[in-house]
């Protein structure tokens, strides 16, 4: 099939307009940025087409470059696995990627700014270790890339690195989600001992490790699970691998770093937040979902890690001032629905609203951004106000986003999102301990309708509150143009999977699950359908039987009720600033539950201890000993060396005494006496 | 009448420690390659007199090769010895210790 001939230049192509920046980027008319948008344009093709061919009932998998070829068929290679799933997240990653760059030439560019092709480097690297994370076929490939994103996130963050606030902020990200991806190291060498493969899908005599994990649950397969029971072990490798899903998709409770993340340039906040460093993570569960759907235990924790993250990051949300920290926490709060998704089992639910969220949420910072350009770089929400009738375009693309975000109907992200919370409390019913994910989840779409819809009307509505908003400049095309497809995208993307709908009407329309269900083309046992067998059957948890109309209206009226009350509050020419009326609530909320002082304070007072005992001991005990064998051979070498005399006599008479104790040894040892 | 063989043995024992009572006390490297010749010939007394005893001439080759072997032996040593003299002026080999530690 040509579509796939060409799968390696969908991750190649930004890689080339990255080595391009780098090296002639600065004497290019728009210092990289044309190579950059041409190369993402080029992937998001190539993407489409391998959409398109796999819509044809076809998947591809190709290993590329085998660097350890083992005997016992375990296998270190780079490999590329195009099934519904990867071919829609490089849709989505090279879609936001090429509007990205478009953004950046009015963010950037049209801004004066300088280190230009540093910063188009960084967003191609960032650009190819995403997609190339994304087709990655085993884990330990999955893990290089997710180490590469992770780097290039720490390049961008500190893009204006002569600030005081960018360079720690980068610095924070990549410590954070390395304290995550270190876990995650632990897990692939794991995943390696324990199957021998690190496949995720068992193509082309290959054989995937969750297929092998299930063998091996049902007593057909014999794997080495290091004395523990097969169930165990399989929960500790999932949890392993999650610590890293954790950190970079920004869960509690190593979220901390993403809000400081906002440091770094907006277009690459954008970047990050829809398409790429934060849905690695996730995206990686749902890559290799047929292993964790064999554990309930996993299963669970998940789905509370993801519920509790939404509800705790949506009340910090509420009481932000800056428009890019309100965005931050949104960002957290949205991938905790996809991980509660995830821990009911709803991979096309996870799946959808990843999608959903992405379009939703680079149309936000994008739309932020243009905002902070048309306002001087201004980012406090009480210094804007009134900027609806002097940038129409952001604001009703703005608006569109918000909606989606907030969970309203007809808006993609209420599709997606009433999903997650149907599926979770289908789940629920039937299994009690879910209905606190649900309930968690269900709560926070209160707190999401609120604080987005305090940021609109603090932003655009009302009046100026600054000579900046009040002198908001025009914006050019390069800005408006990602909006108002992102704009579009976040309207409709949502209708590929109206679930209410087709139980109502009975129409045939949830393409999304079709997709991923393999109905068009998908690799044996990576499809939601059998994801959902081992769910029910492996883990065990039954589904209840309800219609999704009640919980879709319970979802949006909650919703709504969060949208109208920040309505009453903040839809007010001159807004007052509620938020000092919730007291001592308002304080742990801006403070972020004082979850950095509480990581500092671990760091402070367990870790740095900790560190000097190990170091004590290192250079004690463990250098003690080194040293105390060199110097014991010295000291003996320098006392066993005066035998040499360099004497003649002396070395005749050894060996004549040498010669007389092995006789008289000998005539002991054979009796001779 | 023949000589029982333990006289044999007892003589060339004899020339054997007086062969390595020489090399063990003696400073002149000529006196260590004589001492060296004396237990050379007692081993090759002891060849003889078993070679006599079993009625078998393969200990009388060995003798044979023996005094090849001590003939190389002192043209090497003498070598050795003169090589002694030129470097340090003696034949002592107490004072030849320049080659250790």
């Amino acid at each position: 099939m040509a579509a796939f001939d060409f799968a390696p230049a969908i991750a190649l192509l930004p890689f080339v307009s990255f080595l391009i920046a780098l090296t002639v980027g600065k004497h290019l008319p728009k210092k990289g940025a044309l190579p950059g948008i041409a190369a993402t344009a080029g992937a998001l093709l190539l993407s489409i087409w391998a959409v398109v061919a796999v819509a044809g009932g076809e998947y591809h998998h190709a290993v590329l470059y085998e660097w350890v070829a083992a005997e016992e068929a375990l296998s270190f290679h780079f490999g590329i696995l195009i099934d519904p799933l990867s071919a829609m997240m490089l849709v989505i990653v090279s879609l936001i990627a090429f509007l990205v760059h478009v953004f950046s030439l009015g963010y950037m560019n049209d801004e004066g700014e300088i280190g230009l092709p540093r910063y188009y480097a960084g967003l191609g690297l960032f650009t190819f270790s995403m997609l190339a994370f994304v087709y990655a076929d085993n884990l330990l490939m999955a893990f290089m890339f997710f180490e590469l994103v992770g780097l290039c996130s720490f390049l961008l963050i500190g893009f204006w690195f002569r600030e005081r606030a960018p360079p720690s902020a980068a610095k924070k990200a990549f410590l954070v989600t390395r304290f995550g991806d270190y876990f995650f190291l632990i897990g692939v060498v794991g995943v390696f001992a324990t199957f021998g493969t690190g496949m995720f899908a068992s193509v082309n005599g290959f054989e995937s490790f969750p297929e092998l994990a299930e063998a091996a649950l049902a007593g057909e397969a014999d794997v080495n699970t290091f004395g523990f029971a097969a169930e165990t072990w399989f929960s500790i490798l999932g949890l392993l691998v999650l610590g890293g899903v954790i950190g970079k998709s920004a869960q509690f409770p190593l979220h901390t770093w993403l809000p400081d993340a906002m440091e770094g340039p907006t277009p690459v906040s954008a970047l990050i937040h829809a398409a790429t460093m934060v849905a690695a993570g996730v995206y990686l569960v749902a890559r290799m979902y047929g292993f964790y759907a064999l554990s309930p235990t996993l299963l669970a924790i998940i789905a509370f890690v993801g519920g509790f993250t939404a509800l705790f990051a949506a009340t910090m949300g509420v009481v932000k001032n800056d428009v890019k920290q309100v965005l931050a926490y949104s960002t957290i709060s949205q991938y905790g629905y996809m991980m509660v998704a995830l821990g009911v089992g709803a991979y096309v639910a996870a799946t959808f609203h990843l999608m959903t969220h992405a379009f939703f949420k680079a149309l936000l910072f994008l739309g932020a951004g243009a905002v902070i350009i048309a306002t001087h770089h201004e980012q406090n929400m009480w210094k804007m106000g009134g900027l609806k009738d002097r940038l129409p375009v952001t604001y009703w693309t703005f608006l569109v986003g918000s909606l989606a975000l907030a969970g309203i109907l007809p808006f993609s992200g209420f599709w997606s999102k009433d999903e997650v919370l149907y599926d979770a409390l289908l789940i629920g019913l039937e299994n009690p301990i879910f209905l606190g994910a649900y309930a968690m989840a269900l709560l926070a779409v209160f707190f999401t309708g609120f604080y987005t819809f305090r940021m609109v009307l603090l932003t655009f509505h009302g009046e100026p509150r600054s000579d900046h908003a009040e002198n908001a400049h025009a914006l050019g095309w390069n800005v408006k143009f990602p909006l108002v497809v992102l704009g579009v995208l976040a309207a409709v993307a949502g209708f590929i999977n109206m679930k209410p709908v087709e139980d109502l009407t009975g129409a045939e329309i949830l393409y999304l699950e079709y997709w991923l269900d393999g109905e068009y083309g998908a690799v044996e046992g990576l499809t939601y359908g059998a994801y959902n067998t081992l769910v029910a059957d492996v883990s065990g948890l039954g589904a209840a039987d309800i219609g999704p109309l009640l919980p879709g209206v319970i979802a949006l009226a909650v919703a709504v009720a969060g949208v109208a009350l920040a309505w009453v509050l903040y839809n007010d020419p001159e807004p007052e600033e509620h938020t000092a009326r919730l007291g001592a609530v308002r304080d742990l909320w801006y403070n972020n539950y004082y979850q950095d002082e509480a990581q500092v304070w671990l760091a402070r007072n367990v870790t740095l201890p900790l560190s000097r005992r190990a170091d004590t001991f290192d250079q004690g005990v463990i250098d003690g000993v080194v040293n105390g064998v060199g110097s014991v051979s010295l000291t003996g070498g320098d006392r066993l060396r005066r035998i040499q005399t360099g004497l003649v006599t002396n070395y005749a008479a050894l060996i004549a005494l040498g010669l007389v104790v092995l006789l008289v040894a000998f005539a002991v040892v054979g009796g001779w006496f | 009448m023949t000589v029982p063989i333990e006289y044999y043995v007892l003589l060339s024992a004899g020339m054997f420690c007086i062969g390595l009572f020489g090399i063990l006390t003696r400073r002149n490297a000529l006196m260590f390659l004589m001492s060296v010749e004396l237990m050379l010939n007692a081993a090759n007394i002891n060849l003889i007199a078993f070679a006599l005893l079993h009625g078998n001439l393969t200990g009388q080759t060995f003798a044979l090769f023996v005094i090849a072997l001590a003939a190389a032996e002192v043209a090497i040593g003498i070598g050795i010895i003169l090589g002694l003299n030129r470097n340090f002026g003696d034949v002592d080999v107490t004072e030849a210790t320049t080659m250790r530690w």
